[in-house]
């Protein structure tokens, strides 16, 4: 969504800052501060996230309420109706307060998924890239074979397995996307490992395990964390259509999908109960990717590159 | 010769290994296998006698290699809700899900590739910022939720087309587009940076300079070869669409394959589960194997090793 490449990203007063920045080893991530406040797409996307998040985290807890609550002499209330400020489900449920707890069990959800999804696919990663050989066969092998499998038969396949529920959602979206970012992660991996200063680390006779700790780790975190950005739409997207066919969060616990799903017999009725639900997985698919386009400009290593490549 | 002997030794192993994975899973399953059978009022004996006859309380190994003989001579079981064949729920349902799989496929590239093209060569105007747009969306767009915005706005408002059902061509038309939105997506940009990059190459300014004109550069030249990299990735398609399938198939109650997998899980009919599982397994496996097969086409370099 954001046209801006690299080149026509830096202005020549960006050129001069970053080369500022760099002799003066200002961090990334202060860097990062400061881009954020000047990319606007970030910026909103943050905003976004935040209303997202507080929504989910303190919803629940302000709006009060119990989402199990039926209620079948108020069915189908429009919004802004009383004491229902969405309106109401087919059950007569208040979906404000099933709204707040969908997107909190939707947020458990995508934290659970990426966590999960990052710190493994790190892990193996970068063992691969860095240990090369059979480690590395075997290990790109079985990524490889996770990764060719479509997100949503897998999921369907641990539903099979361990029973639907999120449970099942989350190993399956968590296990895909793991295949995936250890498979970028390796790459970045080898290719660093080729680089004069991995060299100059190994020469000077460091363990292996403070080479990835110190040299090869910061260098490949940026990038991991945009592509982990990526996956976080994913694993909400995968959630909400696995709840909507019924294979993720199981009744009386509500979630995004789950609620769509309902809402669409009463869509003539009441299009609210499918529309406001829709909308909130939107705005968190939204703000997700803004994010994420904006941490690639802010964190893009090109840019680094480009500024390093100044300096000499 | 030699990859394409090692890629097939691949695919082989990897069917092998995906079988007996699909096997444990489905077998492991949490769930009683034997409420889907008999009542709720059947005795802890009776449960045992059924589970007996399934075979259900061999090793799970020997369960394995007496399941694969059984699907070698044909013999797939019955659906523990309905005793229904699996065989011909197989050839029913697979029918189904053979003409949407191949409507949306066919979709991705007719409507994909020459909107690729259209924007490549009218690059930078208002033409190519819309249909980059239009792809953009696309791929962001969940499935689900474009359906049900399609569900609403042509079936509901417009009333021009069915909401759900089989298997008129009306009601196909909608399903298939939905399951063809994200690959059609991506095959409009990689067309356009295909021919871009083809149209940019020194060997296209020699073509025009020899005087050659423009539709027939584009046409016969730039377009062949743009063409390479989207037919070396259209196996993955296979994959891309056999996944989205399971939801399409299920919001617009089309009775095709994933449809009846995802009944089969929720209802833990497991024989059903099992098999349907395993045929898609199958199809993306083979799926991945011809986009190996078309990276060779697309690589001759690769044949002489």
């Amino acid at each position: 969504m954001t046209a801006s490449t690299p080149e026509s990203y830096l202005s020549e007063w960006d050129r001069r800052l970053l080369e500022f920045e760099e002799s003066r080893h200002i961090s990334v991530f202060r860097r990062g501060m400061r881009n954020l406040v000047r990319n606007r797409l970030l910026l909103s996307g943050v905003i976004l996230g935040l209303l997202v998040v507080g929504a989910g985290v303190l919803g629940p807890v302000i709006a009060g309420g119990d989402y199990e609550l039926i209620n079948f002499s108020n069915i189908h209330a429009a919004p802004f109706s009383e004491d229902a400020l969405l309106g109401t489900d087919h059950l007569g449920r208040d979906t404000a307060t099933r709204l707040f707890v969908a997107i909190r069990v939707s947020l458990a959800v995508a934290v659970g998924v990426t966590g999960l999804a990052l710190v493994a696919g790190l892990a193996i990663g970068t063992v691969a890239g860095f240990r090369g050989g059979w480690t590395d066969r075997s290990l790109s092998g079985v990524m490889d074979f996770i990764w060719g499998f479509p997100l949503i038969l897998v999921a369907v396949l641990f539903a099979g397995g361990l029973g639907e529920g999120l449970l099942s959602v989350i190993l399956a979206v968590g296990l895909v996307n793991m295949a995936a970012i250890a498979r970028v992660v390796r790459g970045e991996v080898l290719s660093l490992s080729e680089r004069e200063f991995i060299e100059a680390a190994r020469a000077g006779g460091l363990s292996n395990w403070r080479i990835i700790r110190k040299h090869l780790l910061p260098n490949i975190l940026a990038p991991a964390l945009v592509l982990a950005s990526y996956y976080v739409a994913v694993a909400i997207i995968a959630e909400a259509a696995l709840s909507f066919i019924g294979l993720g969060a199981q009744p009386p616990l509500p979630s995004l999908g789950q609620m769509v799903a309902e809402g669409r017999n009463f869509l003539q009725l009441n299009h609210w109960e499918t529309t406001v639900p829709g909308l909130a997985l939107v705005a968190m698919v939204l703000s997700v990717s803004l994010i994420g386009d904006g941490l690639r400009d802010v964190f893009d290593p090109r840019l680094r590159h480009e500024a390093k490549g100044l300096e000499s | 010769m030699r990859y394409l002997a090692g890629r097939t030794v691949y695919m082989l192993i990897i069917l092998a290994i995906s079988s007996v994975a699909v096997f444990y899973a489905i077998r492991l399953s949490g769930g009683d296998a034997t409420a889907a059978r008999l009542p709720a009022s059947a005795t802890e004996a009776d449960r045992e006698t059924l589970r007996e006859v399934l075979g259900l309380n061999d090793p799970i190994y020997q369960q394995y290699f007496t399941y694969m003989g059984r699907l070698l001579s044909g013999d797939l079981g019955n659906s523990l809700t309905n005793n229904a064949l699996i065989s011909k729920m197989v050839i029913e349902h697979g029918r189904n899900s053979i003409i949407l799989g191949a409507a949306a496929f066919l979709l991705v590239f007719l409507v994909g590739v020459p909107l690729g093209m259209l924007a490549s060569v009218r690059r930078n105007t208002f033409t190519d910022q819309g249909i980059m747009s239009l792809s953009v969306a696309g791929m962001a767009v969940p499935n689900f939720w474009l359906a049900l915005l399609s569900i609403w706005l042509f079936a509901s408002v417009l009333g021009w087309l069915p909401s759900a059902g089989c298997c008129e061509p009306k009601q196909l038309i909608l399903p298939a587009i939905v399951l063809a939105a994200e690959g059609t997506a991506l095959t409009v940009r990689m067309t356009r940076s295909a021919m871009l990059e083809n149209l940019d190459s020194d060997w296209v300014r020699t073509l025009r300079a020899g005087g050659l004109s423009e539709a027939r550069v584009i046409g016969k030249h730039v377009f062949r070869n743009a063409l390479i990299p989207i037919i070396s990735l259209a196996g993955l398609r296979i994959g891309q669409i056999v996944g989205y399938a399971l939801i399409v198939e299920v919001i617009f109650g089309w009775p095709g394959l994933g449809q009846v997998l995802v009944n089969a899980v929720l209802r833990r009919d497991y024989p059903v589960a099992q098999f349907f599982s395993l045929v898609l397994v199958v199809m993306v496996v083979l799926g991945n194997w011809f986009a190996d097969l078309g990276y060779l086409a697309a690589n001759p370099r690769l044949r002489k090793i």
